[in-house]
């Protein structure tokens, strides 16, 4: 069963801070991670799955998988000095990749491949204790061409029915964005006004309409990543979001939401 | 139209280039052996003499404009300068 979703930012900054970030506005991120610890404690979850976008980390340009699973045993990243290793839902990992290739999804799975900082920043924070095991749900934003928020969306619809029908108790947590520009000129000038517009709308109980927009609007918005949001969003249909944060730095737009299930 | 997006198709013919970015961005070993001996450990990766001047210089907009992902050249760098400068971090 579904028991929670959420969203959450996973800019590196938020775990070493160089001098360039306002340590205040780092700190208030880390308490609203700190609300979705609890949550996830409260919610008594036992599994966490979790969609986000790949930093070219799992997957380089030898093979660009649009929608992945990983069905391995357990997964490992390192950043630095910071060393992960998960252990994966495995029962559930594979009912997600079979379910959904029935339901007409053509999934990429991998049982082994590096995990990337868009799943381990967050779940650094918010990982409940004790710990319970992840299912990495990848959806591709940084190669071109990815997966139109529409399809997303879609298989997000099929991702939540897969996951209500199961006994476990599942929290699903969509991991990036909002606005932000890495390795570009606009990389300090953000879109904070297309976030703060598109937070109220799904606070208004309109999350399909991230479904409606076109790939070159997200990528006009510094918004790729939000093709995990319009994932989650196709679980939780038009729920209205809790924001619990939107903290813009001077290079990227921190949301921590979530939304009742 | 898609030659207007931040993120654009990498072209096949930067694959060597973006392969050589991505292990600057996520082989510890590769970026430690960079940091000694910049040139010799770029000729692991076959560069075009171009490609590797840029990455030595550290020139964003010449990588760019030699088809290099521009989310590449950020972390490749942030990562290098994580290790050049450790202290300049706090971490959580």
């Amino acid at each position: 069963m579904l028991v929670g979703a959420f969203a959450c930012p996973h800019t590196p900054q938020l775990l070493a801070r160089p001098g360039t970030e306002d340590r205040d506005l780092v700190l208030r991120v880390h308490a609203a991670f700190a609300r979705v610890k609890r949550r996830l404690e409260a919610c008594r979850a036992d599994a966490i799955a979790i969609i986000a976008g790949d930093h070219v980390e799992a997957f380089f340009l030898d093979a660009v998988p649009a929608l992945a699973v990983y069905v391995g045993t357990e997964c490992a990243g390192t950043f630095g000095r910071y060393r992960y290793r998960f252990p994966i839902h495995e029962p559930l990992a594979r009912t997600i990749v079979e379910a959904g290739i029935e339901r007409g999804f053509d999934l990429f799975y991998t049982q082994e491949a590096p995990l990337d900082y868009a799943f381990y920043v967050p779940l650094h924070f918010t990982m409940p204790e004790p710990a319970v095991p992840i299912v990495p749900l990848h959806v591709n934003v940084y190669l071109p061409p990815q997966p139109t928020p529409r399809r997303c969306y879609d298989w997000g619809k099929a991702l939540g029915e897969i996951l209500r029908a199961r006994p476990e108790r599942v929290v699903l947590m969509a991991s990036g964005g909002m606005s932000h520009f890495p390795g570009t000129d606009r990389y300090a000038s953000p879109e904070f006004e297309y976030d703060r517009r598109l937070l109220d709308a799904l606070a208004a109980g309109h999350g399909r309409e991230l479904a409606a927009v076109t790939g070159e609007e997200l990528d006009k918005m510094g918004n790729i990543e939000l093709r995990t949001w319009a994932t989650l969003l196709g679980a939780v249909g038009d729920a209205k979001a809790d924001v619990y944060c939107y903290e813009p730095s001077w290079h990227h737009g921190n949301a921590v939401v979530e939304w009742p299930v | 139209m898609t030659e207007e997006l931040h993120y654009r198709f990498p072209p096949a013919s930067a694959y060597r280039l973006n392969r050589c970015l991505f292990a600057l961005k996520s082989d510890d070993g590769f970026r430690a052996r960079f940091l000694k001996d910049a040139a010799a450990t770029l000729r692991e990766h076959a560069l075009e003499e171009e490609d590797a001047a840029a990455i030595v210089r550290g020139d964003r907009d010449g990588l760019l404009a030699r088809g290099a992902h521009p989310y590449l050249v950020f972390m490749a760098d942030l990562r290098l300068r994580m290790e050049r400068e450790p202290v300049a971090f706090e971490f959580f």
